[in-house]
């Protein structure tokens, strides 16, 4: 569905944008992040036709963006991270100025708006002036505005930023919704965790390069080879110390103190760490809780990037 | 709630209808209605006309006869204000206000291009300027009936005062996309609100627009010589047709140039701009042949005047502007270049890029010089003035932006090119007398050798300069002038032989 092949973008002597390519399937959620100043919203405003890449391309369905801007808006949904509204403007007045500038007309034009008004839950305040919403319905009008015209591509610049939590959920529903209707979504975020709950992939970027793209587990899985494995004993043992560095593929163990959880880095497959879990409760000790530690985005983010910004 | 509408048949048809306009147009409008600034100007105009339509009451009682007339000049004064003054700053506002809560990409990524998006805010303008001048009808019409004013002059007058309205309105639009700094862009719109109440106070609008009407192409300038469109009361019809075309083709432009200035870098900023100044210039031959035409007896210095200020004013705003373009291309204009069809690869010396913007002034030039050496001696003073005229302005224009792109490449960008030609005009004018003075301590002032680099002077004083000694001076300078247009056209051939895909990087 979106293709974006080697994107280059310069400014002046910056290079923003360097040799930028990733791919998402139809139905899917990608989600782009990196600090600030990694290039993510410069990319999305050449995927949005706002900008030129210096070199490459990026296929939206097939359509290029460099070569057919024009097509490749028709197809495209792109919501930036400030909501832009209009003074003296209702809600539906506000989809509709937007549904009749993507060429909408007559009956469609009306369909289009009260389909948007149902999907996005905003009936209540479609006579209420876009300017005096909170931020989290603006925001939810923005999201509206952005599809209004049935696009196959969305493309989302921080849209949780500023929302509170109830507003973040609401928005994650959507997302999932819109995903779930075939949309390919792109979206960045800062917050890590509400895009792990979204994304079906991720992309990595820092200094306008793509440092990783895949799930999150896949990637986690090609940075360490290793597990961090978590053990809880009832009580104190003195000697699962020894015990956990006599077993083949540990690595290190940390000691959590008089709690009696240890966490150990293994290196193996799912077979040994079965092996090893009947190893350590055939040696008699008293086994409360065995798991393999969760790597979440936030880990991976942190492992891949430098935190550096250009 | 426009579309909670009940489902009438008036309803639905209006709302049909509705799709007929431009979506700015619908936006603008519900905006506008809600807006404090048009109902405090609907309502100040009903007051002013009120007031107008009892003061010329309580005249007309005392028997006074064709007090109309100054009732309809009362009216065109308070219409003046509204349609030159409130008007413009609301268009000003209303594309600024676009820029500055970055609506506008939002806007720019549908389908409506940025030509679309000033002409809706125009059309806009226009809407409301039709309400309030409607708001007004039944007080002009009571003028008619008390008499001193004819119908059709009161048609000419409203019909020009909305038609340089709306002119105002589109130079407001391209001024409100000059910047998008805040701070720059509230200074523009001091100085045009300055600009705006001093035209309407020092000159009086109604005075004004009467003047467009009946003025003549050399705007009142120079000698009096009868209006060439204006030689009796029967060509009331002509002046207003010619004046008319003259407002909406000024108009188009400012549009285009207002488009110019939405356009990402990365878009065919030019061709139609191009076009647009061509048909100007086109205008600007037909206003100069047009009176010779009419009147054999017309004198032939006034032709040479008209066609050399008007034409020269003209071509060295457009040398300024096209010549100093980027020589190398984005990547989509390459592609559009090449994938032109039909009539589109016609138009080559429309197209971006400096190169080519060498040759649309020097097709120009080569077309004014061809009317002069029509209509006048070729060995004629005036005809020399015209060919000085055009071999000034490639000096100007051509020299330091070839000497610019040798020395820094592409480091120099267009508006520091700009610039620089605008720079170098007053020190080619100042610095031989200042130079004078600091080495002899005698200011001089009068015309002589050293000045022949003073465009101004030169060309005024143009008779006493073709006697000089010195003149085969000014003669090598066009001619410097002209060999730096064919290394503009050169060197911008041959940053496109490559077909770099490199250079957006410029805004």
């Amino acid at each position: 569905m979106l293709e974006v092949n080697a994107l280059v973008r310069n400014f002046g002597g910056l290079r923003a944008v360097d040799n930028v390519s990733f791919k998402v399937g139809k139905g899917q959620v990608l989600g782009f992040i990196g600090p600030n100043g990694a290039g993510k919203t410069t990319t999305m405003r050449i995927l949005a036709t706002l900008d030129l890449p210096q070199d490459g391309d990026a296929r939206i369905d097939g359509v290029s963006v460099v070569e057919y801007p024009h097509e490749a808006r028709r197809k495209t949904g792109f919501m930036p991270d400030y909501a832009g509204v209009y003074v003296s403007t209702t809600v539906a007045e506000y989809l509709d100025f937007f549904a009749r500038s993507y060429g909408i007309r007559g009956a469609a034009r009306q369909k289009s708006v009260e389909g948007i008004i149902e999907f996005m839950g905003i009936g209540d305040i479609r006579d209420r002036q876009v300017e005096s919403l909170s931020k989290g319905l603006q925001q939810r009008v923005a999201l509206g505005r952005a599809i209004v015209h049935n696009p196959q591509l969305l493309i989302l610049d921080e849209p949780a930023a500023n929302l509170d939590p109830r507003a973040r959920i609401e928005f994650r529903t959507l997302i999932r919704e819109l995903a779930a209707d075939g949309k390919t979504v792109l979206l960045s975020s800062h917050i890590l965790t509400e895009l792990s709950e979204i994304c079906d992939e991720v992309a990595v970027i820092e200094k306008g390069r793509i440092l990783a793209t895949g799930t999150v587990q896949d990637i986690l899985r090609g940075l360490r080879r290793h597990r961090i494995l978590s053990l809880r004993l009832a009580g104190k043992n003195e000697g699962i110390e020894r015990f956990l560095f006599e077993q083949h593929g540990i690595l290190k163990v940390h000691d959590a103190g008089d709690s009696g959880r240890y966490q150990f880095e293994f290196e193996g497959d799912d077979t040994a760490q079965t092996a090893l879990l009947q190893r350590i409760v055939g040696a008699g000790f008293p086994v409360l809780e065995f798991s393999a530690q969760d790597a979440g985005l936030e880990d991976l983010f942190m492992k891949i990037t430098e935190g550096r910004v250009q | 709630m426009i579309l909670r509408v009940p489902e009438t048949e008036v309803n639905g048809r209006l709302e049909r209808l509705s799709d007929l306009l431009s979506p700015i147009v619908v936006k603008e409008v519900r905006q506008m209605v809600r807006g404090r600034e048009f109902n405090y100007s609907f309502s100040l105009s009903i007051i002013a006309g009120l007031i107008v339509a009892f003061v010329a009451s309580t005249y007309a009682t005392t028997g006074a006869g064709e007090s109309g007339a100054r009732i309809f000049a009362s009216l065109m004064a308070c219409l003046s204000l509204v349609g030159l003054v409130v008007a413009p700053l609301g268009a000003f506002n209303a594309l600024r206000n676009e820029r500055m809560e970055r609506t506008l990409d939002l806007v720019t990524v549908t389908t409506l291009s940025p030509r679309r998006i000033v002409i809706g805010k125009l059309m806009a303008q226009a809407v409301k300027l039709a309400t309030l001048f409607a708001a007004l009808a039944p007080f002009v019409a009571m003028s008619f009936l008390l008499g001193g004013i004819g119908f059709p002059t009161i048609l000419f007058s409203l019909a020009a005062l909305f038609l340089w309205s709306l002119w105002a309105c589109a130079a407001a639009l391209f001024l409100s996309c000059l910047s998008k700094s805040r701070a720059i862009s509230a200074l523009i719109l001091g100085a045009m609100i300055i600009l705006l109440l001093f035209l309407f106070a020092a000159s009086g609008m109604a005075a004004f627009v009467a003047r467009s009407v009946f003025i003549g192409p050399r705007g009142g300038i120079g000698p009096g010589y009868p209006s060439p469109f204006m030689s009796g009361s029967g060509d009331l019809w002509w002046s207003f047709v010619a004046m008319a075309v003259i407002c909406v083709v000024t108009m188009i432009n400012l549009i285009l140039l207002a488009e110019n200035r939405l356009l990402l870098p990365t878009e065919d900023r030019s061709t139609s701009l191009r076009i647009g100044f061509f048909v100007q210039f086109l205008l600007i031959l037909a206003a100069a042949i047009y009176p010779t035409l009419k009147n054999p007896s017309y004198p032939i210095f006034a032709f040479a005047d008209s066609l050399g200020v008007l034409g020269g004013l003209h071509l060295a705003t457009v040398a300024l502007f096209s010549v100093t373009e980027e020589l190398e291309l984005s990547r989509r204009i390459l592609q559009q270049n090449r994938s032109a069809t039909g009539w589109r690869r016609y138009l080559g010396i429309f197209r971006p890029g400096g190169a080519w913007g060498a040759v649309y002034v020097l097709v120009q030039m080569a077309m004014f010089l061809a009317v002069g050496a029509h209509f006048l001696n070729s060995s004629s003073n005036e005809f020399s003035w015209l060919v000085a005229i055009c071999a000034y302005i490639c000096l100007f224009t051509g020299l330091p932006t070839w000497v610019g792109r040798m020395m820094v490449k592409r480091h120099f960008k267009p508006f520091q090119l700009r610039a620089g030609i605008l720079l170098l005009i007053p020190v080619a004018t100042l610095l031989p007398d200042f130079l004078m003075y600091l080495f002899t301590g005698d200011f001089g002032g009068i015309y002589s050798g050293r000045h022949v680099l003073d465009p101004f002077r030169t060309l005024s004083g143009w008779r006493y300069a073709t006697t000089a000694p010195w003149h085969f001076l000014s003669i090598g300078l066009g001619v410097i002038g002209v060999v730096s247009y064919l290394m503009l056209i050169r060197m911008g051939q041959r940053a496109l032989m490559p077909q770099k895909l490199t250079n957006d990087s410029t805004h």
